[in-house]
């Protein structure tokens, strides 16, 4: 396939539960009465869920805590990662270098879904403690990308020409140098937002970050789980929503990105 | 990686070997850091660490056998003395439950994780590698392109989405396979066709990433000045595949063989939670739900330290592969 066409199937392919997401909460109307748990019919054309509500207005609502944790999540990762990754590329001492990179290194070694899982033992994260975990999770990684993007610039005779001309030390490191990385910054923020919208379903599937009976695509999964075999559209139509949101942001971003240098063999 | 394969003669014995000095350190490092951040955790508690724990049952009683079984009235780094000086004997303290040791724990679910997670293993070097060089030998055409897709698509869907909807066809449409090990105890191998779908399911991420960077290895190899040297010389084309091109895809792609150690620890709890298998990632999740910290210690400790590990031999191995790319230390 050609790259403006995977770019129409990945647009096709996120678009339905990115709508649904962001839209569905307006559409969705005054929640009926509870009936049976885990029944076909009788009004409810996707059935009901494990406590009698409608699984159709459930699946409208439950879109959005997904989209918006996974993007609060990465903005939040490249709002520590940019400065640090920065600075650690633009500075020639070697020492703040050191200091700001060799304490991420260690962070690497612990296993994603471990952190948040060790950090739920002890607290109870809602959304946005959730959203701060997984990006906490992922600042190591990325500051570790905007740091060789940017040292690739900063290295450029462009740059030393700029600071024998008195160019401040801003325009220098942000002007120039940031400006040069975005391309690469750019293919890394869709690998991470694959990467982020991944670990965020996960664990809210796991029960981290959200409430038991809270109106979430990935809680709809686990708890209706039970009725699989009376009333599987309560779990397969959020799983199927799931699937389409995860896939769709990754085969945009491939096509969008194409001729750009893809990363290879890093943690997503 | 424009050089001829095999180029491990630049770096030398020495090179090598302070790589592996540099590299152990790191490793010991960062596994001194896993031991401190589980410990933190305790401290971190907001107030009273036994009332904050003892949770819906604030009873007294209670209160007291939880300060009593983590020692909670000595100073801090007394406790972490101890309890750092346990790990390395395998005495990870008791849990707060069911007054069991969390060695006991951690031997009970060691079975079922360790089954799934090596077939995992084994199915996914040649699954991986084959698909990559299928993909490669013939770039760009229809085969390459639905390897490509198909392994682009499925590398971001989370399992559990995945799982449930495999378990929807395969278990509940066409009734083929068990949706779950539920009834089947620790006796997993006795029953292969419970371990079908869990492993299919822990194979789909990684086996879409490996032969992804196989595939890309290969095709830059086959493109370079050196491949096209060798077919002038008459080299057969299959040791030109193999002999040659194949090697320039080994580095990276031991490289995300450790990557895929921590989606493979995050698959297993997942999965043995969708399929209800009775192990490590389970006992996880139910020490999660019951508050039970030193458990969830134990077993965090375990799996850091499985990683740290499992991580500096893939950079050693990525090393001596490519001395000169620079594996990150």
């Amino acid at each position: 396939m050609t790259a403006p066409r995977r770019l129409l199937l990945g647009l096709a392919v996120v678009a339905v539960p990115l709508l649904l997401a962001l839209l569905g909460p307006l559409f969705a109307g005054e929640p009926g009465p509870r009936a049976a748990s885990f029944t076909l019919g009788g009004g409810h054309w996707l059935g009901t869920d494990f406590v009698g509500r409608d699984v159709w207005q459930q699946v409208l609502h439950g879109g959005r805590t997904v989209v918006l944790t996974a993007l609060a999540a990465t903005a939040l990762a490249y709002l520590v990662a940019l400065p640090v990754g920065l600075v650690s590329a633009v500075t020639h001492a070697r020492r703040l270098e050191e200091l700001l990179m060799r304490p991420l290194d260690v962070l690497l070694a612990v296993p994603s879904l471990l952190l948040v899982l060790l950090v739920a033992s002890v607290f109870t994260p809602g959304a946005a403690g959730l959203a701060l975990l997984v990006a906490l999770v992922n600042v190591p990684d990325a500051a570790r990308i905007v740091r060789a993007a940017a040292a690739e610039a900063a290295a450029r005779p462009a740059v030393e020409a700029l600071r024998m001309q008195g160019e401040s030390w801003w325009r220098v490191a942000v002007g120039y140098v940031g400006r040069s990385s975005l391309r690469t910054l750019a293919a890394d923020a869709g690998i991470r937002l694959t990467g982020v919208l991944y670990l965020v379903s996960t664990a809210a599937f796991l029960g981290v970050g959200v409430a038991p009976d809270a109106a979430d695509w990935a809680v709809m999964v686990d708890r209706n789980r039970t009725g699989l075999f009376v009333q599987p559209w309560a779990v397969v139509v959020p799983a199927l929503l799931i699937v389409a949101l995860t896939t769709g942001t990754n085969l945009l971003f491939d096509a969008a990105l194409e001729k750009s240098p893809r990363r290879k063999g890093r943690r997503p | 990686m424009k050089t001829a394969p095999r180029g491990t003669s630049s770096g030398g014995p020495g090179g090598l070997r302070s790589f592996v000095a540099r590299r152990l350190t790191l490793g010991l490092v960062q596994t001194a850091a896993v031991v401190l951040l589980v410990f933190a955790l305790t401290e971190a508690l907001p107030g009273d660490a036994a009332v904050a724990l003892a949770g819906d049952q604030p009873d007294p009683a209670r209160i007291a056998s939880i300060r009593e079984a983590m020692d909670l009235d000595r100073p801090a780094h007394e406790r972490l003395a101890d309890w750092a000086a346990g790990l390395p004997r395998g005495d990870f303290g008791t849990s707060l439950t069911s007054g069991r040791p969390v060695a006991e724990y951690i031997a009970g679910g060691f079975g079922p994780s360790l089954l799934l997670a090596a077939l995992t293993l084994a199915l996914l070097v040649p699954l991986g590698f084959g698909l990559g060089v299928l993909a490669a030998r013939h770039e760009g055409r229809l085969i390459d392109r639905l390897v490509s897709s198909v392994t682009l698509a499925v590398y971001a869907v989370p399992e559990f989405a995945l799982g449930v909807l495999l378990v929807s066809v395969f278990a509940l449409k066409l009734a083929w396979l068990p949706p779950t090990a539920v009834g089947y105890g620790t006796d997993l191998i006795g029953h292969p066709a419970v371990l079908v779908l869990p492993v299919l399911v822990l194979l789909a991420r990684p086996v879409c990433s490996l032969s992804r960077l196989v595939r890309a290895g290969m095709v830059d190899a086959l493109a370079s000045p050196y491949a096209a040297h060798a077919r002038r010389y008459g080299v057969p084309g299959a040791r030109v595949h193999y002999a040659h091109a194949l090697p320039n895809a080994l580095a990276p792609a031991a490289q995300q063989l450790a990557r895929t150690i921590d989606w493979l620890l995050c698959g297993v709890i997942v999965v043995e939670a969708l399929f209800v298998i009775p192990g490590l990632g389970t006992v996880l999740l139910n020490a999660v739900a019951e508050r039970d910290v030193p458990v969830v210690q134990g077993l965090a400790v375990v799996f850091g330290v499985l990683t740290v590990v499992l991580n500096l031999a893939a950079d050693v191995v990525a090393y001596r592969l490519t001395p000169r790319a620079g594996v990150a230390a």
